[in-house]
């Protein structure tokens, strides 16, 4: 079992200025707390009575005694405004909490019992978001009567409808989800898998529309005031206050400026704030916690280091040469992650080299590397990679658009989804004829046509115009072939091509690849976590852990006499790789994840061989193809259990 | 125990409804088209198929996720095809599961305390503090220990998950448990970490185990018994040992050929003998004669005809293929067999 232990070790605080998202934070959440604070103790900090008429003072631009001015009664604004925020998180709370009260149980229960119940209740909310919501408002009010708390129901029934189509939309993903059907199976009554399984998984999105729905009380709130079904005067809200403000627009404009910011600015923080909860809350995988594996967090790179390994004779028809390449990923927070270390490999016309190792091990990366399509986040730091002598990471991303399919092609593990759903398979071919290799429309078809035959689809004519999902995925994989084919290619990736696929499949797709490497005579990069995969389809085979090559050998070699102990380990865990009943040989631990390496050699925390020696960095040494990273290669005998 | 066994599957039929394309009737789609399976108390049996061939469907009938159309299942005696989808909690509490995908058959909002101690809160009357040092006691029975009580399942590797979701599994000391795809979803070093322990807590705890896999080798490492299944037939039954080192049916022979081994020059070797074929086309619906008579090598006239009834198989089991018919035709058979120990 991994080795989990608590010992976190202190992080050195990093002094840095705040950033503009967490300035905006810091100013939403001002305002909300200044808000909260004057509408709870308006009483106690209003300089004058908000009620309190004075005519004589009627009017009065800003001064010493009425920051704010006076209004036409000669209240002071700034008390009324004070009174304002009072009335508007009252309001907020009201409707908001009646629209959460009545949409989310009752979405809930729409979204998980479905059928008729979902059905007419769905058409009833159609029908009340079909109307514009203030007209629902006011009819809600004329039945009700004027006044803030009707008006503040007639919004709650009005919002209720959005939060009982988000919490019904929400339950119909979950619905499907595995946990609900572990729940099932434990015997969870319906209301319990619905409020314990999958209730809290709506908080995030129930946070976000209810920051969002507070937003649009308060604006609503202040428009019904405004045209008087709100707030009754002489009571004071920003609302009421802009309706005064409309009737004295020509004798002091500068009433209707302090509700109008007040409640912009409001509104604009409760929005943010509700941008910033729902980035903050991630589900899963989002909000990775600190490794907990006993290890430096940054092993550091052979090359800095000075251990750097030692370069691959060039070879005349190498075809893909990488030299010491290192990728790395940033992280949250800013910080980057190698994930592939110094990794050179070289393959030959017609090879095929399989790049073997289990996930986290860094094969895909590698081989997104060499098509220039890390993405985001990533970027290669050292290290060249050569497709017949050109440095593809000195080239622009024009001319990596050129080299991709013309020059490196690839196949992606699961084929239906790496074909577009919208066109035929056909157009998918010809289009890549059409746009790199110029033919014409009529030529690429027919060549498309003699590459879906020679892919092995029967009736090939008719298939073209099929669409991706009308095909079973073993021939979905066989038309993204032909497609990495079409132009010919000097190197085709193929990435886990063949593990989305059922055994008998995997076969025949294997045979494809091997006939059709006969015949186009291209180099292959095979990445896969299957060593029996790799024995079937590679001529050599480069084993990766941890972002790292720890053994090279021909398929041979490396299957009669491994010689790093991961290596030895992957061939007895593979099921086919033994016969005795359990317990199966395993390989304590699992891979670390990048920038959890050990320090020394990166797999010896589950090496059963690891010595004093291996604490420090080990270099990939030996003769010619057979490299291997281990100090104690020579001296292990590696027993595989078949 | 007695010979009664403990699940009793017999004809059983599922059936799915779907529209298809633009028209508004309902299609059926039959996963499962009469199979008839046993399984004593405290052994394994292993049920193996490709994707489409019904074998999960076998599995949530059983759970009674999903209604069985026709046949019936028994558990223990109890008929619970009668029961629909709608299980007693007495029943409920005997069958548990584990699914295949770990990352998404925890829920992601709940500590691994609540998962864990989920089914004791359903099922018994523990009080809080029960239940967390059943749940502390769970864990520690898979390896993982009471300080992880506390955290959610994303901190989690794959294997560790998946140790938690059978943690959770065993909370109630079931007597069968379902194992959908346990390990497909891990790397190739953690699969056997879990299979050992799958392994371990079968014999401490004498629970049944329905295994599905695609994988017949990972199978044959811990079941009694395997059934093979190909587009809802149960198309070969019987003892682990025999299935796996002398198929009867040309289809287990096949999955067992295609598996590719991990000796590259034995591995040349069975590719040259491999017939240059044009590529198998499942036909997703068969309505006569054998299912699998489109892809098999020694189909018959009489295969397109008739549907072959299950025939006794030497060694033990049984397989629904008419080669197994005529006594004297047994160079068919070292035929099968042939490659099969290569």
């Amino acid at each position: 079992m991994t080795a989990r232990t608590t010992t976190h070790r202190a992080r050195p605080r990093r002094l840095a200025l705040p950033s503009a998202s967490q300035v905006i934070t810091g100013a939403a959440i001002a305002v909300l707390v200044a808000l909260a604070f004057m509408a709870i103790f308006a009483d106690w900090i209003v300089p004058y009575d908000p009620l309190r008429q004075n005519l004589i003072q009627s009017l009065q631009p800003p001064s010493a005694q009425h920051w704010l001015g006076t209004d036409d009664l000669g209240r002071d604004v700034l008390s009324r405004l004070i009174y304002g925020c009072r009335i508007a998180v009252l309001a907020a709370a009201e409707a908001t909490g009646l629209a959460v009260l009545l949409g989310v149980p009752l979405g809930l229960f729409v979204g998980y019992r479905g059928g008729w119940w979902d059905w007419c209740v769905m058409r009833f909310v159609e029908a009340i978001v079909s109307i514009p919501g203030i007209m629902v408002a006011i009819v809600i009010i004329a039945i009700l009567g004027a006044g803030l708390h009707k008006a503040m129901i007639a919004l709650g029934i009005l919002y209720s409808t959005s939060f009982l189509r988000l919490a019904r939309g929400v339950v119909l993903a979950e619905r499907e989800e595995v946990y609900v059907r572990s729940a099932r199976v434990i015997g969870a009554s319906d209301g319990r898998i619905l409020l314990r399984h999958i209730f809290p998984n709506i908080a995030p999105p129930l946070i976000v529309q209810i920051t969002l729905t507070v937003g649009a009380v308060l604006l609503a709130e202040a428009g019904l005031s405004f045209i008087g079904l709100g707030v009754q005067p002489p009571d004071a809200s920003w609302g009421t206050m802009l309706n005064t403000a409309a009737s004295y627009m020509d004798l002091d404009w500068f009433l209707a400026i302090p509700p109008g910011i007040a409640i912009i600015v409001t509104v604009l923080s409760v929005n943010l704030l509700g941008d910033v909860i729902r980035d903050s809350i991630g589900r899963g995988i989002a909000i990775r916690t600190e490794p907990s594996t006993p290890s430096v967090r940054f092993a550091p790179t052979a090359r800095e280091t000075g251990q750097s390994d030692q370069a691959i004779a060039p070879g005349p028809d190498d075809v893909l040469r990488i030299d010491g390449l290192q990728v790395v990923i940033s992280q949250r927070g800013g910080s980057e992650v190698p994930v592939v270390t110094d990794l050179s490999l070289a393959i030959r016309k017609g090879e095929t080299l399989g790049l073997v190792g289990e996930s986290g091990c860094g094969k895909t990366i590698t081989g997104l590397a060499i098509t220039g399509l890390i993405g985001a986040g990533g970027r290669i730091t050292h290290g060249a990679i050569r497709l017949d002598g050109a440095d593809l990471t000195a080239l622009g991303q024009k001319q990596m658009v050129s080299v991709r399919g013309n020059e490196v092609a690839m196949v992606f593990q699961d084929p239906i989804t790496s074909l577009n759903p919208a066109f035929t398979v056909g157009d998918q071919i010809a289009e890549v004829l059409q746009a790199k290799k110029g033919l014409s429309r009529k030529d690429a078809w027919a060549r498309t046509i003699e590459l879906i035959d020679r892919v092995g689809i029967p009736r090939p004519a008719s298939r073209a115009n099929a669409y991706p999902h009308e095909l079973s995925g073993g021939m979905a994989q066989r038309i993204a072939i032909a497609r990495a084919l079409s132009c010919n290619p000097k190197l085709l990736i193929a990435d886990e091509p063949t593990t989305a696929l059922d055994v008998t499949v995997q076969q025949e797709i294997l045979d494809l690849f091997r006939d059709l490497q006969d015949e186009f005579g291209m180099a292959i990069l095979f990445v896969t976590h299957d060593l029996a995969v790799a024995a079937d389809i590679c001529d050599r085979i480069a084993v990766m852990y941890a972002g790292e090559i720890v053994e090279t050998a021909t398929v041979d070699a490396l299957f009669a006499r491994p010689r790093h102990p991961y290596t030895a380990g992957l061939l007895n865990a593979t099921p086919h790789g033994s016969d005795h009943t359990p317990p199966l040989p395993t390989i304590k631990g699992s891979v670390p994840r990048p920038g959890t390496w050990p320090a020394g050699c990166r797999f010896a925390n589950r090496c059963e061989f690891v010595e004093e020696r291996c604490l420090s960095r080990v270099p990939l040494a030996g003769k010619d193809t057979r490299l291997v990273r281990c100090v104690r290669a020579d001296e292990l005998r590696l027993e595989t259990g078949r | 125990m007695s010979d009664q066994p403990l699940l009793d599957i017999r004809e059983l039929q599922v059936t799915y409804w779907g529209r298809s394309g633009l028209s508004m009737r309902r299609q059926p789609f039959h996963a499962v088209k009469g199979a008839t399976l046993t399984l004593k108390a405290g052994e394994t049996l292993g049920l193996v198929g490709e994707s489409g061939s019904g074998k999960s469907s076998i599995a949530n009938a059983v759970l009674g996720l999903v209604p069985a159309s026709a046949g019936s299942i028994r558990f223990d005696g109890v008929d619970l095809s009668a029961m629909k989808t709608h299980y007693p909690g007495e029943v409920r509490k005997q069958i548990q599961a584990v699914f295949q995908d770990p990352f998404s058959s925890l829920n992601p909002s709940m500590t691994v305390e609540d998962i864990v101690s989920e089914p004791l809160r359903v099922h018994t009357g523990m009080n809080r503090a029960e239940r967390r040092a059943r749940a502390a006691e769970l864990l520690e029975m898979v390896s993982l220990s009471a300080e992880h009580l506390s955290r959610h399942p994303h901190q989690f590797s794959g294997g560790q998950r998946q140790r938690i979701a059978i943690a959770s599994a065993l909370a109630l000391e079931p007597k069968l448990v379902v194992l959908d795809e346990p390990v497909s979803a891990l790397d190739v070093s953690t699969q056997n970490q879990i299979i050992n322990l799958l392994y371990e807590r079968r014999d401490a705890l004498g629970i049944a185990y329905l295994l599905i896999a695609h994988d017949l080798a990972l199978v044959h490492h811990i079941s009694n018994r395997i059934a093979v299944m190909y587009l809802g037939h149960i198309v070969e039954e019987g003892p682990s040992d025999r299935v796996y080192s002398a198929p009867a049916h040309p289809y287990t022979k096949a999955l067992l050929d295609a598996v590719p081994l991990l000796d590259p020059e034995k591995q040349r070797l069975r590719r040259a003998a491999r017939k240059r074929a044009p590529p198998n086309e499942t036909p997703r619906d068969v309505s006569s004669g054998c299912p699998y008579k489109n892809r098999c090598r020694w189909a018959m006239a009489r295969c397109h005809s008739e549907a072959p009834p299950m025939f006794a198989v030497e060694g033990g089991g049984a397989a629904s293929c008419f080669l197994l018919t005529d006594p004297g035709n047994t160079a068919n058979n070292d035929k099968l067999k042939e490659s099969a120990t290569q």
